[in-house]
């Protein structure tokens, strides 16, 4: 046994770390999951010039409603778990798993700091550096349109039925041009691993504009944010399932199956936050910010702890996160909701085309500079 | 036939019919106090009054003869303004209690004043002239002669109709007030219908008093089973309970109803209202009762015997004797009841206490059987092992089975009713709670309609038959009453 | 008389129909709400209900919970007329009469029973009362409970007077204010 633990020490530390991070990372994601349940209910009361949810209490003490998430967890488990007698049980089951575990799975590829030196040992913070990642994150976002359309079917019910038609409709639409606008990106920066990308966005133009994506692409930036929160399925786009107006394909389910199917939209939030500052925003860079600390493009320099660094990094990636998490919120409480007919008509007459345009132009503009 | 315009309507009535009657065979409503068609005309409340041509003063139509070629006006100016006089001279000294006062619904004075009059009143409080309240006279009602309008119905009700005149109007003037004479009591058997023919709140029941205020009262019409005279009552109850009978005037048999017969009610919500089976005097649910009282039967199936009843309905009488006939395949039955009928006491009661003793007949005469004195004699002489009969019924066997011996299997509504030495009681629902048809002793068929519904699973007796048969092995088909009376009547 | 009232559906403009400038828009007055909301949770119009209360304005006053008055020997004033119950739209009020030996007034309710989870607090039965005799001032305001039961008030709770009650005596029942004189009330 030592002998194979010698030989494989590298793949055992590896193993082991990439455990950690995913416990570490996935764990906070959820528990910012869980306060974005009531940031959402908090912002909109706060646009409503509401108050908001403030009643739920531990030991007397509401903290302006910081235990609504926990009250709201135990309402959920506590409610019948109820399967309609028609429904397809196992696929009936597996719905709730479909729309949860690829958006999960998706925070895997997503860069959310450079590296850390612990103990003489590398850390990436990144779960895996998958060299195709932005196509692993296309491929993985599309499985979850297989828990709206069988969360749909599976119940037998026309009305879940017809939610999930739309939902699938919807979904593969602006999947298109998702991945579409991304293409841009993808042909400036000549690789597909998100951590290559970030680390592309680290570099300087004119020797004072930080090269985010945004600066190359603001086109696509608007078009990945419109497709993303049509893709979430969130207002202006949620004619999939519109809270009390629209019956939507989860309508059979309760209890904690339900919740999987909230739950997953409040992730997908994140994911879309955590994507739009990766791709467009510079990931985990802060400006004029480097290995040994900061370089203002005057030539003044501020050396920094190594261990500082990578912490200002993080904090950088959160606080993007953090704030299109909180942009998406009001967007949502903002605008009104789309006719159906408008909604496909926005994807395939306006978003596409433009997609498309948005690439040639990106590879006349590459030509014409001889980036090629 | 003198013949008479009325509010410019003509019509031809019979000598000697008044004014007021003739203008109500034309739907015209003269308004009145003293007036009851059933009594004799007093006149003296005046709220009558009509205006008459060629008269030169109005006159009180319930007293004033039809004549030929009269022409009334019931609704000028005149007629009005007399009317709103009259009412305001009545109510000068009421004392206006009506929050406390039973009659507020049904009561005359209201009724007028908000038709007629809606006038202030110009008496100050405290002149009124004040009188007894409140004052209990005879078993069933209670006086106050501060509401009394001293119509007089009451005195000439009991003059005329009761003919015990106890009544009688004191003093004159505005001191005048009803009273009993010296040394007599209020107890004529008929006296509740004084609280109906009084207009006022005067007059009160006891046994209502305060139990109900009238307008939420529903009305059912219905018989009375208190004796084989069979009134029509109506049935006043509200939200599953029965608060009063009153009568239901008809040409054929009554326009009043006497004391007994108001309180037949009772026994529907007294406590001990039977919706269990009972062994022995012990309760036990209904459908071990059942099984037990159709074990006993079937043991001594040839000596079987069953008895009808006169206070059962035809329907009831009818699903007996087909347990006799079909079920227990005997001879042994009798639904002949021969009581002496007739009305006992000039007015209403009854000699035959039992209200169904010709609707028994008619089964009899449909399905045969021995006569009373054949079974009577068969149960004395032992040769009758099981009886089964209603519990009323079963007293008028009470010496015979004492001499025989035969195990006494009884219906009964009440436990009250359940005669000495019963093996089983059945409970079953009575007829507030199910409709049945009763022969009255002049043949008149009449049939009860539910006012409340039966204590929860109680059945009519038809369907208590029908069970005891299953638990016997025979079908009897009695799913309904129609059922039951197929062939009898 | 239907009011009109005229809709401009005129078409949208070319930068209306790229929505942006108009998302914009938008955002800006729901940013400006939720930024003075976040900087001053003072200026919001909510009211933390039980906690925090309003002053009931004049009419809603009489709109609070029941209570029955009392004469001065601590008799209710009700002579159970079942006024009150008939005109109940929401029939939440049960009474039960009973009469008094020797009391003039001869009527008062034994049971008298309001069901708060019934009652719409429409003030009909005060309207109705002949005697003065129930009333909706209490200033309380019945909130939610846990259990439907301890929303039944029965006679003993709504009996009561409120301080400084203006005439125990002299109500419309002129036998109750006999009476109590008899008796050497005031």
């Amino acid at each position: 046994m030592t002998e194979f633990y010698a030989a494989n020490s590298d793949l055992i530390l590896f193993a082991g770390a990439a455990a950690f991070k995913t416990l570490v990372f996935l764990n906070g994601v959820m528990g910012f999951t869980a306060l974005l349940t009531l940031a959402e209910r908090k912002v909109s009361a706060l646009m409503q010039d509401r108050i908001g949810p403030n009643r739920a209490s531990l030991f007397g003490l509401a903290l302006n409603g910081l235990f609504h998430p926990v009250a709201d967890g135990i309402k959920m488990v506590m409610k019948e778990d109820f399967v309609p007698g028609r429904a397809e049980k196992l696929l009936f089951t597996l719905a709730p798993f479909f729309a949860l575990v690829p958006v999960l799975a998706l925070f895997s590829v997503i860069p959310f700091g450079d590296y850390v030196m612990v103990f003489g040992y590398q850390l990436d913070l990144q779960i895996a550096d998958v060299p195709l990642g932005l196509f692993l994150v296309l491929a993985l976002s599309g499985l979850a349109i297989y828990g709206v359309f069988l969360g749909g079917w599976s119940a037998k019910n026309n009305f879940a039925l017809l939610g999930a038609l739309r939902g699938a409709a919807q979904m593969i639409s602006y999947e298109v041009v998702l991945g579409l606008t991304l293409v841009g990106l993808l042909m400036i920066f000549g690789s597909a691993s998100l951590q290559d990308i970030v680390r592309a966005q680290g570099r300087l133009l004119f020797g004072w504009l930080p090269a985010w994506g945004v600066v190359y692409q603001p086109f696509a930036f608007i078009l990945f944010l419109v497709a993303a929160v049509a893709e979430n399925k969130r207002t202006p786009f949620d004619l999939v399932e519109g809270e009390s107006e629209i019956i939507g394909y989860f309508m059979e389910y309760s209890s904690m199956r339900f919740a999987a199917f909230m739950f997953s939209e409040f992730v997908e939030i994140i994911l879309i936050s955590m994507l739009a500052s990766t791709l467009f925003f510079g990931g985990w860079q802060v400006p004029y910010l480097y290995e040994s600390g900061f370089i203002l493009p005057g030539g003044k320099a501020l050396a920094l702890n190594h261990y500082l660094v990578a912490l200002l990094q993080v904090g950088a990636f959160s606080a993007k996160t953090v704030f299109f998490s909180w942009f998406l919120l009001v967007v949502r409480w903002t605008l009104p909701r789309f006719r159906f007919d408008q909604l496909m008509g926005l994807c395939w007459k306006r978003l596409l085309p433009l997609a498309l345009l948005n690439i040639l132009v990106t590879g006349a503009v590459m030509l014409a500079l001889g980036k090629v | 036939m003198p013949k008479l315009t009325i509010d410019g309507k003509t019509l031809e009535v019979a000598k000697g019919t008044t004014v007021l009657e003739a203008a109500q065979q034309l739907g015209v409503h003269v308004p009145r106090y003293c007036y009851h068609p059933k009594l004799s005309v007093s006149g003296n409340c005046r709220m009558c009054l009509v205006e008459v041509e060629k008269s030169p003063k109005l006159l009180t139509a319930c007293s004033t003869e039809a004549a030929e070629g009269m022409v009334v006006h019931t609704a000028t100016e005149k007629v009005k303004a007399a009317r709103r006089d009259v009412l305001e001279y009545l109510l000068l000294n009421h004392p206006l209690d009506c929050p406390v006062c039973d009659q507020a619904g049904e009561c005359g004075l209201q009724d007028y004043y908000m038709e007629h009059s809606r006038a202030k009143s110009r008496f100050p409080a405290e002149d009124k002239v004040r009188r007894q309240k409140r004052r209990p006279l005879g078993p069933h009602l209670v006086l106050d002669n501060e509401r009394c309008i001293l119509c007089t119905r009451c005195v000439r009700f009991c003059a005329e109709v009761t003919k015990t005149a106890e009544l009688e109007v004191m003093e004159r003037g505005d001191r005048s007030f009803i009273d009993l004479k010296e040394g007599r009591a209020l107890d004529n058997g008929y006296s509740l219908n004084i609280a109906d023919v009084c207009p006022v709140g005067a007059w009160t029941s006891r046994d209502f008093r305060f139990k109900q205020r009238v307008w939420f009262l529903k009305k059912t019409p219905t018989v009375c089973l208190g004796c084989a005279t069979g009134c029509l009552t109506e049935v006043h109850h509200n939200e599953g309970a029965i608060y009063r009978v009153m009568p239901r005037p008809n040409a054929e048999t009554n326009t009043w109803l006497c004391d007994a017969g108001r309180m037949v009610y009772k026994a529907v919500q007294a406590g001990d209202r039977l919706a269990k089976g009972v062994i022995k005097n012990g309760l036990i649910e209904l459908e071990p009762a059942l099984r037990e009282t159709a074990s006993r039967i079937d043991e001594n199936h040839a000596a079987a015997a069953v008895l009808g009843s006169p206070w059962l309905s035809v329907e009831d009488n009818a699903a007996l004797a087909r347990l006799a006939k079909d079920a227990l395949k005997t001879e042994n039955f009798s639904f002949d009841f021969n009581a002496e009928q007739g009305i006992k006491d000039g007015i209403l009661i009854n000699k035959d206490p039992a209200p169904n003793a010709a609707g028994a007949r008619r089964v009899k005469a449909a399905c045969g059987g021995l006569s009373f004195g054949e079974l009577a004699a068969k149960v004395a002489s032992g040769a009758v092992k099981v009886l089964v009969t209603e519990a009323r019924a079963a007293a008028l066997l009470k010496n015979e089975l004492k001499a025989g011996g035969a195990r006494l299997i009884v219906f009964a509504a009440n436990r009250s009713e359940i005669p000495q030495g019963a093996y089983a009681t059945l409970p079953y629902a009575n007829y507030f709670e199910t409709p049945g048809t009763f022969v009255n002793f002049q043949g008149l068929e009449r049939r009860t309609v539910p006012a409340v519904a039966a204590p929860e699973g109680v059945r009519p007796l038809w369907a208590m038959v029908n069970r005891l048969a299953v638990y016997s092995g025979t079908s009897l088909h009695l799913d309904s009453a129609e059922a039951a009376l197929k062939g009898i009547l | 008389m239907i009011s009109v009232k005229k809709v401009d559906n005129r078409p949208l403009n070319w930068l209306e129909r790229i929505y942006l400038p108009e998302i914009a828009r938008g955002l800006a007055v729901t940013l400006r709400h939720f930024f003075v909301n976040l900087f001053n949770p003072k200026g919001m119009p909510t009211v933390q209900y039980p906690e925090q209360q309003l002053e009931l304005p004049h009419a809603a006053k009489t709109r609070t919970r029941h209570r029955l008055k009392l004469r001065a020997d601590n008799s209710p004033k009700c002579v159970a007329c079942f006024m009150c119950q008939t005109a109940c739209p929401a029939y939440c009020i049960r009474i039960e009469a009973a009469e008094y030996p020797d009391n003039a007034v001869e009527k008062y309710p034994a049971v008298f029973d309001i069901d708060l989870a019934r009652c719409v607090m429409c003030g009909m039965c005060v309207e109705a009362c002949p005697e003065d005799a129930i009333a909706m001032d209490t200033l309380e305001i019945p909130g939610g409970e846990q259990d439907r039961a301890r929303l039944k008030l029965t006679k003993e709770d709504l009996l009561r007077n409120l301080p400084g009650e203006p005439s125990v005596v002299g109500a419309a029942n002129r036998l109750a204010n006999e009476y109590l004189k008899s008796k050497g009330g005031a």
